[in-house]
């Protein structure tokens, strides 16, 4: 139980200095930070794939781009922030929390779970021939984000 | 056959940017629309007899092999596939000229495509995180569409737009990630049963509460609008068509309104929530619509208000009511499609939004004001056209459910709708020619072409409102009203 809300705490703490950080590549490294421990928390709850997923991919993968495009791009001088930004953000979030808190704390004893049986079929067998649907959405997401940079990264041709 | 709906546009959203490289417009153009084509055919012809025996989960086979994709369709669904279709129809053939000038038609394309693939499939899920999934295609390819002119508003519209959605996409997220807990499953007919073993209602009620904002954002309801009046007037005029026409009403109404009621089952407490949200919608949006300067703001403002309108219809619950406000849920696709597409004329022409700077245009564009004036009295509910049928189904399933102030207020606010549309009008087209107007033109050939059949339709649909009710209304309304007894009917 401790190492989990360890866990928990190590979440949040670089999720919200990913938040905070002015320095992207702090930024980014406390997101990938910040999927490390979800990672673990997966592996700790029982979804070993999700954690391979999440280690691999989001840590990984995603961090590595990241830095790429940050490497790729020019300063624009300086760009003054809002100091709001910085103020409003832990109000609002200690709000949300309290909230979480105060929610779940009355919703918890009242949920009732359903017994449900183990999960049927292999990694491979979920993917392939139970979820494909899920796979189709997923190649969409994908091609949709690709689309995406490449309409706001075009040349403006006659726009102007 | 229904996997069309995805795979169709996915494919050819996939080889656009390819093709753009050996032509930049001509081939992009009739894919695209051949696409848009296609598959409104295809809604109209055989989707009917698809379900001619009552709701299918249909399965994708493959090379002779069931594949693990099964696709729910039923009146509801098929209905929604059929409006998709048409509006996106219509805005194809318009950026066929409109988006000559912005360039990178090709791209442009793919993202449409890409959002009506997330729209589709979203209709024809058959289990909830398929929902959120679709849902996420489709937004993600709004975003950058919004952001497509990459101007300072336009780019910044976009994020506003980008983090409220993210906000409701998380609310989705949670709720299905406690139904999941709960019940062990996603899809709609083991959830159902699932929490109808449980029989947990404050579970249930916290899950309904962020659907409610979820969707609700997505669909833009009071208090849940902020996004939506950047956003809308932003984007090229075909996506603010698209996105106050289809969009919010697929990623907001549809998702909330198969949950709720054939998933959930509409509770009488959830019923007067929805009511009240789409009533305080219509008050508050058409309110906020009269005295906007800016043309496609008022239209924006607009939609809030119009969206109110069918949540409160469909909320009510009783068949006539669904019907009223599922049957509105098309006529405003259709004649905001049109008077977002008007006003991306309207500015192609003069350069401004600003109504205060316009005025007489009716003299060089008579296809842009009579198109309009079809658009904005069938919003407002003036007969014989589409949309006076459908407020007054409204009306006519709030009087008899008792719900006599809901039926007043309802009224009154179309009155305020007619107001804020003469003024548009008049502001826009009547009144004397401004000297510096004198060269404008009527919009190009397929941009008249598209707005003028949305007119007839507006005007079609008004006349033959018996038809289009029974073939089209009636098994969508029928599918909800059947609430959580229509999965097991239709097995998904």
């Amino acid at each position: 139980m401790i190492g989990q809300i360890l866990l928990l705490c190590g979440l949040l703490l670089f999720s919200i200095f990913a938040v905070l950080a002015k320095d992207l590549i702090k930024s980014a490294i406390s997101l990938a930070l910040a999927s490390l421990f979800l990672g673990i928390i997966f592996f700790v709850m029982g979804a070993p794939y999700a954690g391979v997923f999440e280690i691999s991919v989001v840590a990984g993968l995603i961090t590595v781009l990241f830095m790429l495009t940050i490497a790729l791009t020019k300063s624009g001088g300086d760009v003054r922030e809002s100091k709001a930004a910085t103020l409003v953000f832990p109000v609002f979030f200690i709000l949300v929390a309290l909230i979480d808190i105060f929610v779940m704390k009355g919703l918890l004893p009242k949920l009732q779970v359903l017994q449900s049986g183990a999960e049927s079929g292999t990694f491979a067998e979920v993917l392939w021939k139970q979820r494909t649907f899920d796979l189709v959405g997923q190649l969409a997401v994908i091609l949709a984000g690709v689309f995406a940079v490449l309409a706001l990264f075009r040349k403006k041709d006659n726009h102007d | 056959m229904i996997f069309l709906y995805i795979g169709l546009p996915l494919l050819v959203a996939a080889i656009l940017p390819l093709v753009g490289k050996i032509s930049k417009k001509f081939l992009p153009d009739l894919l695209a629309n051949g696409v848009f084509l296609t598959l409104f055919v295809l809604a109209l012809t055989s989707g009917r007899r698809l379900i001619g025996s009552g709701p299918v989960l249909q399965q994708f086979r493959w090379m002779g092999e069931d594949t693990g994709i099964a696709l729910a369709v039923d009146g509801f669904s098929l209905f929604m596939l059929m409006a998709i279709a048409l509006v996106t129809l219509c805005v194809g053939l318009y950026s066929i000229n409109y988006m000559e000038h912005y360039g990178s038609k090709s791209v442009y394309y793919a993202l449409l495509l890409m959002m009506m693939t997330g729209m589709n499939g979203l209709v024809l899920a058959a289990d909830l995180f398929q929902v959120y999934l679709f849902l996420e295609v489709a937004a993600i390819a709004s975003y950058a569409l919004v952001a497509y002119g990459l101007e300072y508003d336009e780019l910044e519209a976009s994020f506003k737009y980008l983090m409220l959605s993210v906000v409701a996409s998380a609310a989705v997220l949670i709720s299905i990630a406690v139904i999941f807990g709960m019940t062990g499953s996603v899809g709609f007919a083991a959830v159902a049963e699932g929490l109808r073993a449980l029989d947990s209602r404050a579970a249930v009620g916290f899950c309904s509460a962020l659907f409610i904002m979820g969707f609700g954002l997505k669909a833009a309801l009071v208090p849940f609008h902020a996004w939506l009046p950047d956003a809308h007037p932003s984007a090229p005029a075909p996506i603010s068509a698209i996105l106050s026409g289809l969009l919010i009403k697929v990623s907001g109404v549809y998702a909330l309104t198969r949950i709720f009621f054939n998933v959930f089952g509409l509770t009488p407490a959830l019923s007067e929530v929805l009511m009240w949200t789409g009533m305080v919608s219509i008050i508050v949006a058409a309110m906020l619509a009269v005295g906007q300067p800016d043309m496609k703001r008022m239209l924006a403002y607009s939609s809030i208000s119009q969206v109110g309108y069918v949540v409160l219809g469909i909320g009510l619950g009783t068949p006539l009511g669904i019907a009223g406000g599922l049957f509105h849920l098309f006529n405003h696709a259709v004649a905001k499609g049109l008077l977002f597409l008007n006003s991306g004329a309207v500015q192609q022409a003069t350069g401004t939004r600003e109504l205060d700077q316009m005025g007489g245009l009716a003299k060089r564009m008579p296809l842009t004001a009579g198109t309009s004036i079809v658009g904005a009295l069938s919003i407002t509910g003036v007969p014989p056209l589409a949309g006076f049928w459908s407020k007054l189904l409204i009306i006519m399933a709030l009087v008899q459910a008792r719900q006599g102030l809901l039926a007043v207020l309802a009224v009154l606010a179309s009155v305020v709708t007619l107001w804020y549309y003469l003024i548009l009008q008049r502001k826009a087209f009547f009144g004397k020619l401004e000297e510096r107007w004198n060269s404008v033109k009527e919009a190009p050939f397929w941009m008249s072409a598209a707005t003028v059949l949305l007119a007839l339709i507006a005007i079609g649909v008004g006349i033959f409102f018996a038809a289009m009710l029974k073939t089209w209304i009636q098994p969508a309304s029928d599918a909800l009203s059947q609430g959580v007894q229509a999965l097991s009917i239709g097995g998904f």
